[in-house]
């Protein structure tokens, strides 16, 4: 409505009045020297020099006392005001006209007793009253309701869309102004001041036909709008039809990250109700999904009698990692007896589907049609002709460090296709694993999980034969390796805990040590309560190292993820209170914390008690963790109000002359140095500046905007922060744009790989690999060689260079580490654990990474996803369709039907998508049982589809 | 920033001194440096840096949604204040004046004055480029460390030391002073309330010209793209330029006019290069409306012509056609012209994506003679026995500048003869003469 206010009314010629012209030039006498009116307004022509006549004679009529001529008075001017039409410039000439006599109407409307005529002259004041909005507020909707009021029940007002649309907005507009108002100063006051009479219920059903109103002219924005200020958004289920729910939902969830919690809630299950409504399961069970609710999506999962819908939901839960149990009912007591019944209930397939079990299978297939199936070597890698090195300084090179760096880089490259040179094609005893010593053996050895990732039945054979290895580490990494290659993947056999359970009670710390990790990571996400039995022990048990005691908790936090399971959580927090200051001092401890945050990812409000708990603690550890658990129960919410809670604890400058002795004594590298500095400013940790940083990029990267401007932050925190920030600013980067290489956050991250201090420097070569991983990047690569030339002497840079190469070329292109998908809707839980247990190692490297625990560099694997569309028949087989590929565009609240997607490729499917891009089918033949196409997508044949007459030559 | 040279040190890295510290730390430690990779001397897109731009917020329509994503811009935005502003009051005060004051100084004195100005030719590596002066030899310099390279470019504008020649800054404004004359200051005093009737155009102009700048939502609404630019047409005197002073009269956005005499230059290639120059800053200073008058100076259809002369004027006009639908998205850019001979333009510069709409400028219909004449005579003190009306009806071909002239002639004739007041004789006698002159020149009544 504004616009029509703001803009300055220049009378322009309607050009419907032609008639009223012709009659102009009958009658038009010389007029030229003007009267009185003229003169205030000289551009105003005969015509309307005649509507106005007209209309003040229908003013007059009214004053008049003949109630006889009310009705036809009241009336012309009604269908004057609607015939009106108006350019988009300027005002419609009778609301011009009648705008001086609107007080006086008013004053007579006072004077006028109750009647229908009464009805009808409000009706026409609160059209009347859009001209006095800036005044007058609200006096549109007032006169609409008492009219409404006046009339009697048999003859409800007309629709308020014969007004024309203008009025309809401006109803809508008033509405939620007249709402807030209320709501802010209770009802009576509100009503008292801006002389609006009516109910709430009132104004709800007003507001209900403005938005049927609304949704009838394509402005679902509009009316999504309007019910939300009027808070009734959940009743948009009634109004929506099988034309208009797609586009509402659409623009709803893309509100949905900008809402204020209960809000955002109750969007999420009004898009659900609206989905099941019209039969979407899939989008529902994204909703569902979404919401963490096991109930609505085991409902959802039970509601299409379609078996091959149910095969797609299956895929879309095999990939959100959902727990199997939550699919069964929940009035099972015994956990072993539910999972047969179910079992009996489910199809074989369908249970594969739901277990990814296949998954290894199509990824292999889908390799094949890539031509990447080969497999890579180091050199690929590596390209290291192309490097800019400078001759006879090559001399000194680590090359334990070297051969530990291929372990990575070949396990990361080859990861999935099970066939690379160094590891499982080796020919016995030539293995790359004696190419490594003692820790690197462990890693050498659990690369092969990588390798053979979701690889159940041939992994484990393969593996098998190491874990009879007289050798300790090559025993641990082979447990390793069974726990990484069964990530993501269930099997009937539950191999890994037949194999890992026994060994979690071993004496030797490293195959204990990787029996818990192992069984971590395969249970990723699965909820599975008899491995808490088994792990919950050596989380409480103060006899054993705090090393065990935090992996434990870490692996627990793994298997829990966003469940906000009390026990583990009961747990975690005992230990942290029992144990002793000393104990909680070392490194380790941070992810025992972690492993407490991961319980909530995602849950919002629901980590209180837990923060409650934690501020009892007096031991610094308890201030990290709940910065931990703080932001993981807020990961991808976009909330500011976290964001500004992190950043307000990155502003304190802690220590400033103590953290640079800590620093140089880093860089001097003598552990009992460090502890004992540690020691010295117990009371003054800053560790918890770094997870807040890390936080920020957890909480921000949910939705775009957020993202971005976060980046803006982390170029504050880098010019103004404390050391222990500057290092963990460029994780934070990789952190939010996972898998997804900008140009700008590449050459952010490419100056700050110069940067003096080497931790900067060696995280933000991390970072890159980080946001590269899977992509392929050209430029990253170059860059990357450019850093591997000039970090030449520096052994830990040049590792981190060779792991952020591995990691840009993870599965030869074909596997992101974003943890967002369908559409970058749904954040995996599983992902982001990952993520963040990979980056808490980097938040100190030195003790981590670049020492004895390299292998935390496969916590990334839960994150790791096959980032293809394979299209599959009814009867689960591949299926080539072609399909257009491009960068997805973000049609939300535009007109028509916009293209979703640009610059398309057409490929015949299976295809590798990047994190921006967006999918569609390029042939009609086909209808995809699922409205993203990601991953796996069932297809059916169109029924009315036929094939083009091809002419016949 | 204009002009400003930059010798300040880049934000978001640490200060000056840190570097030194640290550096001095590393020398000691090794001695070989590794060499800072090359990323300096590429052309740069213009606009805002990346890392300092604001996210694009989608949908353009009205709706809570971008409200929403505008306020989440602005909750950021209010972070980092608070942010950054707790940083600088922590800042311990030494670092943060007088270390500065002296670095700045010491910046001062490594630059010396009077400083020479060059233009760059080629980077050579990070220390040393090769330059041109305006004296004409070309020199090897090298380039102090204080001099931000991420602004150098090759052809960019740069200080230099007055005796070792060596580059201490660069220039960053480097607009063509012939468009910043271009540019409106003043807006002239016409106003849409000047003009009599044109009501249409004036309707048409505001639809096309100014609400997509003031209201691009209502566009985005409708699914369509609006308008780029328009084409005023008709004969002389009807009011074109009026109308675009008008326009330039109630909009906010910046002004941009010019004739289309002026595009043409004289050496060869000059023409172009202004109208790229002008588009450009039209696109810096968005919204903004470029006005072209007189456009069948350069706009005239294109044929097989041998002089050189010719030719250029043609190349001009092509490169209009490109700016005005060409490879490169004009923003919030919209283009007026105007023109009296519409028939005589290159039908590629009138086709519909270059100029989407052409608004005819007819003669004055009765009404709006009336109108005119009521304009002009408004402030004359008239005689009792001047009847307007007899001049509207009268079937000549007026224009609105011939009542115009009309008017003043009859104003001119009552001066002659010291009257107060003008009479309906000599509204006749102006009459008959802005007629006689009109048709001057003209053969009157030959095939009669």
């Amino acid at each position: 409505m504004s616009k029509a206010e703001s803009t300055i009314a220049v009378p322009a010629q309607d050009p419907k009045k032609k008639k009223d012209e012709e009659k102009d030039k009958v009658d038009g006498p010389s007029k030229v020297n003007g009267d009185a009116k003229e003169g205030e307004d000289l551009v105003s022509s005969e015509e309307d020099l005649q509507l106005r006549n007209e209309l003040e004679m229908l003013v007059e009529r009214l004053k008049e006392s003949n109630t006889e001529l009310y009705r036809p008075a009241l009336e012309t001017l009604r269908t004057l005001i609607r015939t009106s039409t108006s350019s988009m410039t300027s005002v419609p000439k009778p609301l011009k006209f009648l705008r001086p006599h609107y007080p006086d109407l008013q004053a007579l409307f006072e004077t006028w007793p109750a009647s229908e005529d009464k009805s009808l002259f409000a009706d026409i004041l609160s059209c009347l009253a859009m001209t006095y909005s800036d005044t007058q507020p609200r006096g549109t909707l007032r006169y609409r309701l008492v009219s409404a009021s006046l009339r009697p029940p048999s003859s409800p007002l007309s629709d308020p869309g014969s007004w024309g649309h203008e009025y309809v907005r401006h109803l809508a507009a008033e509405l939620g102004e007249e709402y807030t108002a209320r709501e802010e100063r209770g009802e009576e006051e509100a009503q008292k001041e801006s002389k609006v009479v009516g109910t709430i219920q009132d104004l709800h059903s007003l507001g209900m036909e403005c938005a049927t109103f609304l949704l009838r002219h394509n402005a679902e924005p509009d009316a999504v709008d309007l019910m939300e200020e009027l808070e009734i958004v959940e009743r948009i289920v009634e109004l929506v039809d099988e034309n208009t729910f797609g586009r509402v939902c659409q623009y709803m969830i893309r509100c949905v990250n900008f809402l204020p919690p209960p809000d955002d809630v109750t969007f999420l299950r009004t898009i659900h109700k609206i989905y099941i409504k019209h039969q979407r399961f899939p989008e529902a069970m994204s909703m569902a999904i979404r919401l963490g609710d096991p109930e609505l999506i085991r409902e959802d999962f039970n509601a299409p009698g379609n078996p091959v819908m149910k095969r797609q939901l299956a895929f879309l839960l095999a990939r959100a990692q959902v727990p199997y149990e939550w699919l069964q009912k929940p009035t099972d007591e015994d956990g072993d007896i539910a999972e047969d019944a179910e079992e009996e209930d489910m199809p074989e397939d369908l249970v594969e589907c739901l277990s990814n079990t296949r998954l290894s299978a199509h990824f292999k297939e889908f390799g094949k049609e890539l031509g990447v199936l080969e497999p890579k070597s180091l050199e690929d890698v590596y390209k290291s002709h192309l490097e800019t090195t400078r001759p006879g300084t090559t001399a000194n090179i680590d090359s334990a460090r070297a051969n530990l760096a291929g372990t990575f880089v070949n396990a990361f490259v080859n990861a999935g296709f099970g066939n690379d040179k160094l590891m499982v094609e080796a020919e016995e005893g030539s293995s790359w694993i004696y190419k490594n010593k003692d820790h690197g053996m462990m890693s050498a050895a659990a690369s092969l999980g990588l390798s053979l990732l979701w690889d159940t039945d041939v992994g484990l054979s393969h593996v098998d034969r190491y874990t009879y290895s007289s050798e300790e580490y090559i025993k641990a990494g082979s447990f390793l390796a069974i726990g990484l290659l069964s990530t993501g993947v269930r099997t009937e056999a539950d191999a890994p805990l037949a194999l890992l359970g026994e060994h979690v009670d071993n004496k030797s710390v490293p195959l204990k040590l990787s029996a818990i990790m192992g069984l971590g990571l395969a249970y990723c996400g699965s909820h599975r309560e008899d491995i808490l039995a088994l792990l919950l022990p050596h989380v409480a048990d103060e006899g054993v190292s705090m090393e065990i005691a935090s992996l434990s908790a870490l692996a627990l936090g793994f298997i829990f993820v966003g469940s906000g399971n009390g026990e583990v959580a009961g747990t975690i927090l005992q230990t942290l209170m029992e144990r002793e200051d000393k104990a909680l001092d070392e490194k380790w401890a941070r992810f025992m914390a972690l492993g407490l945050a991961l319980l909530y990812v995602g849950l919002q409000d629901q980590s209180d008690a837990t923060l409650e708990t934690l501020k009892a603690i007096s031991h610094p550890i308890a201030k990290q963790a709940q910065v931990l658990v703080d932001v993981c129960s807020f990961a991808g919410t976009g909330n500011v109000l976290k964001v500004q809670e992190m950043l307000h604890h990155c502003e304190d400058h802690i220590n400033t002359s103590k953290g640079k002795e800590k620093e140089k004594e880093k860089e001097d590298n003598k552990d009992e140095n460090k502890d004992e500095a540690k020691k010295e400013d117990a009371k003054l940790d800053d560790t918890f500046q770094a997870f807040a940083v890390l936080g920020i990029a957890l909480v921000a990267m949910g939705e775009e905007t957020g993202a971005e401007m976060s980046l803006r932050v982390f170029n504050h925190l880098m010019h103004y922060g404390e050391p222990i920030i500057r290092k963990t600013v460029p994780l934070a980067l990789g952190l939010v744009s996972a898998s997804n290489p900008q140009l700008n956050i590449l050459d952010t991250l490419s100056k700050y790989s110069h940067d003096n201090d080497l931790q900067v420097a060696l995280n933000a070569i991390f970072a890159m690999g980080l946001i590269g991983a899977g992509t392929n990047n050209a430029k990253l690569m170059q860059l990357l060689r450019q850093l591997a030339g000039y970090y030449q002497k520096e052994p830990d840079c040049l590792f981190t260079v060779r792991i952020a190469q591995g990691l840009v070329n993870m599965g030869k292109g074909t596997i992101s580490i974003n943890p967002f998908f369908c559409d970058r809707n749904i954040m995996s839980r599983t992902g982001i654990a990952g993520l963040l247990a990979t980056l808490m190692a980097f938040t100190d490297a030195k003790s981590f990474i670049l020492d004895k625990y390299h292998w935390m560099l496969y916590f990334l694997t839960p994150a790791m996803a096959p980032r293809f569309l394979i299209t599959l028949d009814e009867e689960l087989n591949s299926k080539p369709v072609s399909v257009r590929v491009g960068q997805a565009v973000d049609v939300v609240g535009q007109a028509g039907k916009p293209r979703t997607i640009s610059g398309f490729q057409t490929h015949t499917t299976p295809v590798r998508l990047g994190t921006t891009e967006r999918a569609e089918l390029a042939t009609e033949e086909y209808i995809p049982y699922a409205p993203v196409l990601e991953g796996f997508v069932i297809l059916r044949k169109n029924p009315g589809w036929e094939t083009e007459d091809r002419m016949e030559v | 920033m204009g002009n400003a040279a930059s010798g300040l040190p880049p934000p978001g890295g640490n200060s000056p001194s840190d570097n030194q510290n640290n550096k001095e730390k590393k020398e000691e430690k090794k001695k070989w440096e590794p060499p800072l990779p090359t990323r300096v001397g590429k052309k740069k897109k213009r606009g805002p840096d990346a890392a300092s731009k604001l996210p694009a917020v989608y949908p353009t329509t009205r709706c809570r949604l971008r409200l929403l994503k505008m306020e989440r811009i602005k909750d950021y935005l209010l972070l980092e204040e608070e942010f950054v502003q707790n940083q600088e009051r922590l800042k311990p005060e030494a670092t943060r004046d007088e270390r500065n004051e002296e670095e700045r100084s010491k910046v001062d004195d490594l630059r010396g004055s009077p400083m020479a100005v060059g233009s760059l030719e080629e980077i050579i590596d990070d220390d040393h480029a090769i330059i041109s002066t305006a004296s004409g030899p070309e020199f090897y310099v090298s380039i102090m460390s204080f001099v931000d390279k991420d602004l150098l470019e090759p052809g960019c504008q740069v200080l230099l030391h007055h005796k070792t020649q060596s580059i201490i800054g660069v220039l960053q404004d480097d607009a063509d002073p012939m468009v910043s004359v271009m540019k409106l200051d003043k807006a002239p005093t016409e106003s849409y309330a000047d003009i009599g009737g044109l009501e249409q155009q004036i309707q048409e102009i505001k639809e096309s010209v100014e609400l997509p700048l003031t209201h691009p939502e209502l566009y985005e609404e409708m699914g369509i793209k609006p308008p780029k630019g328009v084409i005023l047409y008709g004969v002389p005197g009807t009011g074109k330029t009026l109308l675009a002073k008008a326009v330039a009269n109630q909009t906010s956005a910046t002004f941009l006019r010019v004739v289309g005499s002026e595009l043409i230059q004289k050496y060869l290639g000059d023409g172009p290069k202004l109208v790229r120059e002008l588009f450009r800053v039209a696109e810096e200073h968005a919204p903004s409306i470029v006005f072209i008058d007189e456009i069948d100076a350069i706009g005239t259809k294109r044929y097989d012509s041998t002089s050189g002369g010719e030719r250029e004027i043609q190349r001009t006009m092509l490169e209009l056609l490109n700016q005005l639908d060409g490879f490169d998205t004009r923003g919030d850019v919209k283009v007026i012209m105007a023109t009296n001979k519409i028939e005589s333009l290159d039908p590629a510069l009138i086709r519909p994506g270059r100029i989407d709409r052409k608004i005819e400028f007819p003669l004055p219909d009765i009404k709006t003679k009336r109108h005119i004449f009521r304009l002009h005579t408004s402030r004359m003190s008239l005689a009792e026995d001047v009847d307007l009306e007899e001049f509207v009806t009268a079937k000549d071909d007026l224009s609105g500048a011939d009542i115009k002239a009309v008017c003043t002639e009859a104003g001119l004739l009552a001066l002659r003869e010291r009257r107060m007041r003008v009479t309906k004789a000599d509204f006749s006698a102006a009459r008959e003469r802005v007629l006689y002159r009109k048709n001057e020149g003209l053969p009157e009544g030959l095939y009669l």
